[in-house]
């Protein structure tokens, strides 16, 4: 094996130190921080993701992978930046004002992140005005609500009107998910995209950017 | 039959005279505060302000003319101790944000959050951070998670044992005044046990405690089957020692007036899948699950009910093996939940005490009239040979219209040839 296959392998397996020595290791031997981002982290994050979709893999195995990953990321951030490497894309997410459940949106954080997503996380019960403001901050191509309960889901209409009253609605995708979160509840409130699990919301994520990249700013 | 005949007939697996009705037998087979309230108005009872049974999930007590009024035939049994360290005495009335007045521990003593919310603080210090936190357009107290920090090496098992105890005289006195007074209405008693949940996240943060200390947040508690498993075994070794001793005073005390027990309420598997593998659950809970269940067999008549939400049709097996006789809430909702296929695969051997009816769609969103039609659906699906007690799934929350629990109730009327 490769040391960028082993990098994917130990973190499928969540062997933090391990992954860290051996994303030091690539580093000394010259590969560029790209390339063990995307061919040894985001690959070995790839796998879980499908395998964590499949019933394979559960939430702890996808947790302690996401801090594996995140141990290799503080080694190689400061060379992304010098290699002059830019997020794939950025993403602000949050759950929706009066709801304090995260569990869910947290996954999604992980999963978007091992896509090589910039994923600003505004925590729970965010109001509108703080989503809007981060969208501006971080000139993100995403929002990403969450909302685990049927009494707070409406909130994410509300969102998508400040969005509107601010005028940007047209330079976010909407995305929407969480427990009582349906297709026909996403096209009533006019969001862009509903995902069912964490895997699907980064899959779903990429290819928004990918098909409006530059668009959507 | 009466009330009780019914249930112990379903839940022994024998066709019962009509199916049995639970709305308030369990602290997540509830109604809402808010709920209770609309309806005392919608039957025509006097006012009456609602006693929150958990200032957390703000599910409310049902109280005897309202379950009469609705052919329950369940009655809970309930600890003294509740969320955040508050025992449940010297009730004091609480406003709700939508101005509804309600019972909440004397110690309650909520402090403003700035944006229109509350904070809850554990056994009502304010001077120690907030455990609990009702945001502004929220209907519940939530968790807030301890700032705490831990060293792997200095776990000690001890540490997340601290909420756990052997009840003292006045929680004793307490328990067994609450069991008097379900037997007394002549409805089947559920004995809601407090302290028997294993890892049940609810409880992990230990809200209820001024200077938690251990594993309390709830990503850490998740990861620590696979990296630390022999510090959560302990953990459940002490905790299953203390419960066993509980167990046997509640028993010796009022055992033949209990026919359901309520031990554990911890979710496995979220809408789409297991939390965690059935490997996991073998190794890590089953044994605890297995001592408390079998000596509960061996002591008692009294049939054990498992709680956890989501999509759990691939753990039902490990349920049954650890000696669980009844599942709840069966959110039927969720991915391979389908009602027919559950009770085909497993009806035998466990009975499903809810999935009456969709919480998450049908029951908020539907007419009454789909109420009706899903509620006779699901009866003639999971009622058929018994193994089946009416509930939706989990407590109904605020945002349920009267008219749409009203229909629920009728229609099991409806099946049951009362109406």
């Amino acid at each position: 094996m490769t040391i960028l296959e082993n990098i994917s392998v130990s973190l499928q397996e969540g062997r933090a130190k391990e992954v860290k020595e051996l994303v030091q290791q690539a580093i000394e031997a010259s590969i560029s921080a790209q390339t063990i981002l995307e061919e040894g982290l985001l690959a070995g994050m790839t796998v879980i993701g499908e395998k964590f979709r499949a019933g394979d893999v559960f939430v702890p195995e996808v947790m302690i992978a996401a801090r594996a990953m995140n141990t290799g990321m503080a080694l190689l951030k400061p060379l992304l930046a010098g290699e002059g490497v830019e997020a794939t894309g950025k993403v602000v997410i949050g759950t929706v004002k009066g709801d304090l459940h995260d569990i869910g949106k947290n996954l999604v954080r992980m999963m978007m992140q091992g896509k090589g997503l910039e994923v600003i996380d505004l925590g729970a019960d965010v109001s509108a005005e703080k989503f809007i403001q981060a969208i501006n901050d971080h000139r993100a191509d995403i929002l990403a609500l969450s909302a685990m309960l049927t009494t707070t889901m409406h909130e994410m209409k509300v969102v998508i009107e400040a969005l509107k009253a601010a005028g940007i609605r047209d330079k976010v995708k909407v995305m929407v998910g969480g427990a009582p979160i349906t297709e026909g509840f996403r096209a009533t409130i006019g969001a862009d995209v509903y995902s069912v699990d964490a895997a699907s919301a980064s899959e779903r994520a990429i290819a928004l950017i990918g098909r409006d990249a530059g668009a959507a700013k | 039959m009466n009330a009780r005949e019914r249930l112990t007939a379903s839940l022994s697996h024998r066709q019962p005279d009509r199916i049995p009705f639970d709305l308030g037998g369990t602290s997540v087979s509830s109604l809402h505060v808010k709920c209770i309230g609309q309806l005392r108005d919608y039957y025509g009872l006097p006012k009456e302000h609602v006693t929150a049974w958990s200032i957390s999930s703000m599910a409310g007590i049902v109280p005897a003319d309202l379950a009469d009024r609705m052919g329950v035939d369940t009655a809970a049994a309930i600890a003294r101790g509740g969320p955040f360290g508050m025992p449940r005495e010297n009730l004091k009335l609480w406003t709700m944000p939508d101005g509804q007045q309600i019972y909440v521990p004397g110690l309650f003593n909520p402090t403003p959050d700035g944006n229109g919310g509350w904070y809850a603080h554990p056994q009502g210090d304010t001077s120690c951070p907030p455990s609990g936190h009702m945001p502004t357009k929220c209907y519940y107290f939530d968790n807030i998670e301890p700032k705490i920090d831990f060293d792997e090496d200095k776990l000690d098992p001890a540490d997340n044992l601290e909420e756990f105890s052997v009840l003292g005289a006045a929680d004793t006195q307490y328990l067994l005044r609450s069991v008097e007074e379900a037997w007394q209405t002549g409805r089947a008693v559920v004995l809601n046990m407090p302290g028997a949940g294993l890892g049940d996240i609810s409880w992990v943060p230990g809200g209820g405690l001024k200077h938690p200390k251990g594993v309390r947040t709830i990503e850490e508690w998740y990861v620590s089957p696979l990296l630390r498993p022999e510090y959560i075994q302990a953990v459940f070794e002490g905790q299953t020692d203390i419960v066993l001793v509980n167990l046997k005073i509640i028993n010796d005390a009022c055992g033949d007036k209990i026919d359901v027990v309520y031990t554990c309420g911890t979710d496995f598997a979220h809408q789409n899948g297991l939390f965690l593998s059935p490997a996991v659950f073998r190794r890590v809970w089953a044994p605890y699950y297995r001592k408390v269940n079998d000596w509960i067999h061996a002591n008692t008549k009294w049939k054990i009910l498992k709680h956890s939400c989501g999509a759990v049709a691939q753990l039902l097996p490990c349920f049954i093996e650890a000696g669980f006789d009844i599942v709840n809430p069966v959110q039927t909702s969720a991915v391979g939940m389908d009602p027919a296929t559950l009770k085909k695969e497993f009806g035998r051997d466990i009975a499903f005490w809810g999935g009456g009816v969709d919480t998450q769609h049908v029951l908020p969103l539907g007419t009454p009239e789909e109420v009706r039609k899903q509620v006779l659906e699901r009866c003639e699906i999971f009622g058929r040979d018994g193994g089946f007690v009416f509930n939706a799934v989990h407590n109904v929350q605020n945002d349920v219209p009267a008219e749409n629990i009203a229909a629920m109730v009728d229609a099991v009327k409806e099946f049951n040839g009362d109406l």
